[in-house]
């Protein structure tokens, strides 16, 4: 989907990692300096990524990108080069609407999910088992679905992939890859990674797994046995396209019922991102030091290429902190200092609380938020301050 | 809205609870109920503002302290303290296993990892409790599962309470009385009124005029007939002034001090570098544990009331190239871990002070030919403090029988829990756990 004006900000260098023999590794000074190179790439990466959410014509996909991002979640802190996120993050971006099943084969064979979830020094003699555990308990099916020997057995199928450190193409080192017939999930004599992923992600565990997921991204939290997930799961079963999934979801009756309409906290970056949006701010607006997305990012814990661990970033109590609260407020009155208020500030008072719910699309403001919004409707900047921090627009 | 007065309904919440009860409280309408007792500022001023504190929800100065280091990832414990001189040690771990002549000496067969000089100095300091064995019946090898057990403190069906939250809903009801340092809620500190509160790095500053302020106390208010989570967004609105005006003044004055008297550069001060200490998968950044702690030294050592903190240390995650990681994460415990009890060990304010150290499981005692270890069973604890009784715990798992591959589980983790509650918070354990555990006399 052509989207001149996101893809118009200027993709940052990214560096590509120097060949393993390098004699970087045994020069501290110039380790250092690479470091502080990776460094500064990672936030401008962060920034380009911003500035696309807050140009794009297409909201949606590049929602989809974030979400995607937190369901296979991998770290600058661990794969240590923005290149590898940003290649990911393409994937992510082009792919993510498709067949879940080649997304996750894309994704299992790119360099950031090999690195991060150490596939690439998988060797056949006695495997480790971080992604095939992951691949099932995070991405594919959940606990409960799969055994400790399937782990096993999926561990040896994913022996000897790698990344060709001339070309960063995925290639498997045969004399790496364990060709002994495993039993997997019930199916026997499977041999390859891509037979193991193409095996999970057309079970039945996983045709309820992902629609919870993301009616769990998109609405509120649910588990694999709520009523909403078993219709879902019928449809999804039979294509596993993540663009018929997101469909059913935004047409399902529950989507527009309130408990969706007061679901979820917003994800710090679905906050920013839709503050600036609606605000009016574009994409030169952001890396400028007038709107300080990138620090209220951190203080409010969440780090663009970098989350916390293979879970991703939890979701709701754990972004109601005081911390977070502090920095939301902060964020808020920068902002409505420096927007163009107009739209509050040419009607009269009386309509300006009405204004405000139209501007940050808030249904209806509960009663509290509607009080203390009343009060400060002479002064826009502080309506609009209030509102922004108000459980009404922190929810969503 | 009064401090004191709990809501009708309520009374009966400091009886003994039972884990049914905790069910009920995490949501529908026991939930909503609870969260409208939540308590305006003023009130929160005039209970902590003076000298009097008429609930005895919070700690005196110098009083007991607990505090919470969470290891994310799943540390490798087995070579952490290692049983070197035990003849199945070497021959299980294979490639993993440390050189008997590198290890730091303890006592009976057992030694640190070489990274560790400063809880050796703990050690013979009898400042350093080692708990061996710790697990859970069931071993659960999911981080996120796992974890859950452990900050909930119940193994089996999911519960949204931590276990210290629960004892901030029954017997402090005030989000002061346990702080997490960094951006985000950590389990363990959620009850189902009451969220510890989470400090960020340098100091609380509100922005907009006074009279905005008071704007957002009334934002900050809930009422009853809000859905849940608006009325936990705007509780944590609440908390943000609670916080502010109770432990704001300590927080800003010492922002730029060195309590732990690291040496340049090894005690990050950046926000960001708090922001990624969550993790259990990459390494953080060096500096992020000792950061924490010296906010914590900071708050204790000024005579902040709040009795339970809660730091944490994410990258333990070592399935590939285990040693260089683990060597760089355990030496940043090490560092801030002693720096912090040496620290609190100076003033009588933080003599009371306990350390507890725990992951969310141990690492299979065979290596994998990555030179790393998959996710495992038992794995050891520690509690470190000035006032501590140093020394052994509980029974080393058996190395000559693994179950399926795992050292198997002698300590239940709840042990550590109802010790805590017991000895350092002062209460009944069998209030907030579901069960009775043996305390440990570490304390």
């Amino acid at each position: 989907m052509p989207d001149p004006a996101a893809d118009a900000i200027p993709l940052p260098t990214l560096t590509r990692p120097p060949a393993p023999h390098a004699s970087l590794i045994r020069d501290p000074a110039a380790m250092k300096a690479l470091n502080k190179t990776l460094a500064t790439e990672h936030e401008q990466l962060v920034t380009w990524w911003l500035a696309r959410m807050v140009a794009t014509s297409h909201p949606l996909a590049e929602k989809l990108t974030f979400l995607l991002h937190g369901h296979f979640p991998t770290a600058i802190s661990k794969v240590r080069f923005p290149l590898y996120l940003y290649r990911q993050n393409q994937i992510f971006r082009t792919q993510g609407s498709g067949d879940f099943d080649a997304l996750t084969q894309q994704i299992a064979t790119d360099p950031a999910m090999l690195i991060w979830l150490d596939a690439a020094s998988n060797r056949a003699s006695n495997p480790n088992e971080n992604f095939a555990r992951e691949l099932m308990e995070r991405f594919t099916l959940g606990v409960g679905n799969y055994t400790e020997a399937d782990v096993r057995a999926g561990a040896y199928c994913f022996t000897g992939w790698r990344v060709d450190g001339e070309t960063d193409a995925f290639t498997i080192d045969q004399g790496e890859h364990s060709t002994t017939p495993q039993t997997f999930l019930g199916t026997r004599g499977v041999t390859t990674g891509q037979q193991v992923i193409d095996l999970v992600t057309h079970s039945e565990a996983s045709s309820r797994f992902v629609p919870a997921a993301f009616w769990s991204h998109l609405a509120y939290p649910v588990t694999t046995s709520d009523p909403v997930v078993i219709e879902l799961s019928t449809g999804y079963a039979a294509n596993r396209t993540m663009s018929s999934l997101l469909r059913a979801i935004f047409e399902h009756p529950m989507f527009t019922s309130s408990h969706t309409a007061t679901g979820l906290i917003k994800q710090p970056t679905e906050y920013v991102v839709g503050a600036l949006r609606a605000l009016g701010f574009t994409a030169t607006d952001v890396g400028n030091a007038r709107v300080p997305f990138a620090s209220t990012l951190v203080a409010m814990g969440q780090s663009l290429f970098d989350p916390p661990s293979v879970g991703g970033w939890s979701a709701n109590q754990y972004w109601l902190s005081t911390a977070a609260a502090l920095a939301r407020w902060k964020f808020a009155g920068r902002l409505a200092a420096v927007a163009d208020l107009s739209p509050i500030a040419d009607v009269p008072p009386t309509s300006r609380v009405d204004a405000a719910a139209a501007l940050l699309s808030v249904p209806t403001w509960s009663s509290t938020t509607a009080a203390a919004l009343h009060d400060a409707s002479s002064d826009p900047r502080e309506l609009v301050t209030l509102a922004l921090v108000s459980p009404d627009y922190v929810s969503n | 809205m009064t401090a004191t007065t709990p809501p009708p309904g309520d009374t009966g919440l400091d009886a003994v609870v039972s884990r049914r009860r905790f069910l009920a409280l995490a949501g529908g309408v026991a939930g909503a109920a609870a969260l409208g007792a939540s308590l305006g500022p003023r009130a929160w001023e005039s209970l902590f503002g003076g000298a009097s504190d008429p609930a005895g929800a919070l700690g005196s100065p110098g009083g007991p302290r607990l505090v919470l280091v969470t290891l994310y990832g799943g540390n490798d414990g087995l070579n952490t303290v290692v049983p070197y001189a035990d003849p199945h040690y070497a021959p299980a771990r294979g490639v993993l296993a440390l050189e008997p002549s590198a290890v730091l000496p303890l006592a009976d067969g057992f030694g640190l990892h070489p990274s560790m000089p400063g809880m050796k100095k703990l050690w013979d300091a009898k400042q350093l409790g080692i708990v061996h064995g710790v697990g859970f019946a069931d071993p659960n090898y999911s981080h996120f599962e796992s974890m859950d057990i452990w900050q909930s403190g119940v193994p089996g069906t999911p519960v949204s309470t931590g276990w210290i939250g629960r004892w901030l809903d029954l017997t402090a009801a005030s989000p002061l009385n346990a702080v997490g340092i960094g951006p985000t809620n950590t389990v363990a500190l959620t009850g189902a009124k009451v969220q510890g509160v989470a400090v960020p790095a340098g100091p609380i500053v509100l922005p907009g005029r006074s009279d905005e302020q008071l704007l957002y106390e009334v934002l900050a208010r809930t009422t009853r007939s809000e859905a849940l989570l608006l009325a936990a967004a705007a509780r944590s609105n609440t908390d943000l002034i609670t916080m502010k005006r109770q432990l704001g003044g300590v927080l800003d004055a010492t922002s730029t001090g060195n309590p732990l008297h690291l040496e340049a550069g090894t005690a990050a001060t950046a926000e960001s570098s708090l922001a990624i200490a969550d993790g259990g998968g990459g390494l953080a950044s060096p500096g992020v544990l000792a950061t924490q702690l010296s906010i914590v030294a900071n708050l204790i050592l000024a005579g902040s009331p709040s009795e339970v903190y809660s730091v944490e240390l994410g990258g333990f995650d070592t399935h590939a190239h285990q040693e260089p990681t683990q060597h760089t994460l355990l030496a940043e415990l090490d560092t801030a871990l002693s720096a912090f009890v040496d620290a609190l060990g100076a003033s009588p304010r933080g003599r009371h002070t306990v350390a507890l150290v725990y992951t969310e499981f141990g690492r299979r005692v065979g290596g994998n030919a990555s030179g790393g270890s998959d996710h495992g069973w038992a794995n050891v604890a520690f509690v470190a403090g000035p006032s501590v009784n140093g020394g052994f715990y509980g029974q080393p798992p058996d190395l000559s029988r693994l179950s399926e591959g795992n050292a198997a589980y002698t300590t239940d983790y709840r042990s550590l829990y109802a010790t805590a509650f017991d000895r350092v918070l002062g209460v009944d354990p069998s209030s907030f756990l579901d069960g009775s555990f043996p305390t440990l006399p570490f304390v």
